[in-house]
């Protein structure tokens, strides 16, 4: 590689690495991502999801329909009226009521006092713990487990021809390699289109264009471009990464993480195609980027570029069909939309490999073409410094 | 040095520069003269790849320009000129410095700057510099490869007159050293004063083109001032 694209490389590694602003748009979702675990973290603390109560709770039960044995130590033998009084009173903190016709009616009541604005108060759940206890010591272990539900059903999937069918654990890694390409593409998409139009808005391009050629110019912005969202992205994903492996137990995650299923070519392939397609990304953001004379204009280029390249996720059920169909097969190999077209069909094994590396050609194609297209653009337009449309047929005359 | 031959230019099918040919001898000043619109900047980029001529030959050093090729020095200070703004002066002065092949950038910026008055700037951001830095910052950055083409394009306008003497300086200095220098100007004094040879254009064609003396021997011994103003005629008051 040219000495000249390194120098631009490390120019625009460095001084991007060195701007307050990068670093705040880097940092900005995992310290959202932090800020909302935290809060959830702390509001799973102070609600309580198991109603909780010990020696020192005072309660107190009225059974009129006769469900609780006598070894319940909370019967009291007090009509409803009294047992509110009792709360009034502070006698007791906790007061159930279980009418004579519970059986029917399916209906307890429970008095408490008021700790002002309380959401999520589920004390009522104590009396059905103390219920179900109580029952539950009345039959065998066995009838005690099937009524506590207190038991595990392990999902074993079959496919047709009596292999493993664990199609949701394959797709979880090539799935995950997707999402941090969407990023990817929403998070740079807007640098790669800004790259080029400083030289031309800070009127640069002639004492660069005859220092280094447009060529090496344009590459070595590239490789910098490509840098720099890979930081972005491990900024992104290690937090994220790290919280799910210190969450590994999670009785949410375990399950998930239980079932994905490592396929080392599904996943080098995912992995071609993710720098091919961050490649292709860049190209096309750069040419566009050439084309446009001020940020201005550059940055109504960047949504329609995003939807472009996202467009394939609009039609998620079709691509989950084992079959695909005339659209699936266009967006797949449309340029634009082959990139997450090539990883939702790969995630859910809807590709065969030929047809994969097939797509992958296709990026590696479109993307030198893009590249051969944005060192040409910005070549033509560099020096049409007062244009506000692209121009990239026609130049400036002195 | 410099070899334009047949070079034709146009932009939308309307030719702006035609049938032009020139040459720049190695270690003279040359003033390539004409009002705004004649093609002098045009040609200029032409002969740096900046743009594609239409027809004929632009050689510097016998062979077309490419700025990596490392045959031939060339510095050029273009009439649009700019600068990273956000960047410090040093890392702006080391980054074309390595760009252009430059031993030592660093050492280089830190010598110049110290000879502009600006080595209290070296970690400044460029926009916080008065335009009359800036001015010295893209003269430094023009020469710092110790160019044996140096092109100016009207490279007083906007300077002022403590930086038009460095410029002057810079200049003579360069010239001293055998470099061949290319003024755009609209200047005629300082085209008198500096240049070996020079070339009227006007609307794309030469008209006059030799030494400062013979120029003025066609024109019946005119004044440069005064061959401008009868070239141009009424189209220069426009």
């Amino acid at each position: 590689m040219s000495s000249s694209v390194l120098k631009v490389a490390k120019f625009e590694i460095v001084r991007q690495l060195k701007k307050p602003s990068f670093w705040a748009a880097t940092l900005l979702i995992p310290l959202l991502i932090g800020v909302i675990y935290l809060i959830s973290f702390i509001s799973a603390e102070s609600v309580e999801t198991e109603p909780t109560f010990d020696e020192n709770t005072k309660i107190a039960i009225t059974d009129e329909a006769g469900v609780l044995s006598g070894a319940v130590p909370y019967v009291v033998d007090v009509d409803k009226e009294e047992g509110v009084q009792m709360v009034k009173d502070g006698e007791v903190d906790l007061y159930y009521y279980i009418p004579a016709d519970f059986a029917e009616s399916k209906k307890a009541e429970f008095y408490h006092i008021s700790e002002g604005l309380e959401i999520f108060n589920n004390d009522g759940q104590i009396l059905k713990m103390i219920l179900l206890s109580d029952a539950s010591s009345r039959v065998d272990e066995l009838d005690a487990l099937v009524l506590t539900g207190g038991y595990e059903i392990v999902d074993n999937k079959l496919a047709r021809d009596g292999e493993d069918a664990n199609a949701l654990g394959k797709a979880i890694v090539p799935c995950f390699i997707g999402i941090v390409f969407f990023m990817f593409v929403a998070l740079c998409g807007n640098r790669f289109l800004l790259t080029v139009v400083e030289e031309k808005e800070n009127r640069i391009s002639e004492m660069i264009l005859t220092s280094i050629s447009s060529r090496h110019l344009i590459v070595g912005k590239i490789i910098a471009l490509l840098v720099l969202g890979l930081v972005q992205i491990l900024v992104l994903v290690v937090p994220v990464l790290i919280l799910v492996f210190c969450n590994r137990d999670n009785a949410m995650l375990a399950p998930i993480l239980g079932m994905i299923e490592v396929e080392p070519l599904s996943i080098c392939l995912s992995l071609v195609l993710f720098v091919a397609s961050a490649v292709f990304y860049a190209g096309v953001c750069v040419f566009v980027g050439s084309l446009v004379s001020t940020a201005r204009d550059a940055s109504s280029f960047i949504g329609p570029a995003i939807i472009a390249m996202v467009f394939p996720l609009y039609f998620m059920q079709m691509f989950m069909a084992t079959e695909p169909n005339l659209i699936v097969q266009f967006l797949t190999y449309f340029p634009m939309s082959a990139p997450i077209g090539l990883m939702l069909r790969n995630a859910f094994g809807t590709i065969s490999v030929p047809e994969f590396l097939a797509g992958i050609m296709i990026v590696v194609v479109c993307a030198v073409i893009a590249i051969r297209l944005a060192v040409r653009a910005f070549q033509k337009n560099a020096i049409n410094f007062n244009i506000a449309t692209p121009k990239f047929a026609r130049r400036k005359k002195t | 040095m410099v070899e334009v031959n047949n070079f034709r230019m146009a932009f939308d099918g309307k030719v702006v520069v035609r049938d032009l040919s020139f040459e720049v001898r190695k270690g003279e000043i040359f003033g390539l003269l004409g009002a705004n619109g004649s093609g002098k900047t045009t040609t200029v980029r032409a002969l740096l790849g900046l743009y594609q001529a239409s027809g004929g030959e632009l050689l510097v050093d016998g062979q077309k320009y490419n700025p990596e090729s490392g045959k031939v020095t060339v510095g050029y200070l273009p009439e649009e000129r700019g600068l990273y703004r956000k960047e410090s002066v040093i890392d702006t002065m080391v980054y074309f410095g390595e760009l252009k092949g430059v031993k030592d950038p660093l050492k280089w910026s830190q010598k110049y700057l110290k000879r502009v008055g600006l080595e209290d700037k070296a970690k400044e951001k460029v926009e916080k510099l008065s335009g009359g830095q800036q001015q010295k910052i893209q003269l430094g950055i023009t020469i710092m490869n110790g160019p044996k083409l140096l092109i100016l394009d009207e490279p007083t306008k906007g300077f002022d007159p403590m930086n038009r003497k460095l410029l002057m300086e810079i200049i003579e200095e360069l010239h001293a050293k055998g470099t061949s220098i290319i003024m755009i100007t609209h200047y005629m004094d300082e085209v008198e004063r500096l240049c070996d040879r020079a070339l009227l254009l006007k609307d794309g064609v030469a008209r006059a083109y030799g030494t400062i003396d013979e120029i003025r021997r066609e024109f019946g011994g005119k004044s440069l001032d005064e061959i401008f103003v009868e070239v141009y005629g009424e189209d220069y008051e426009q």
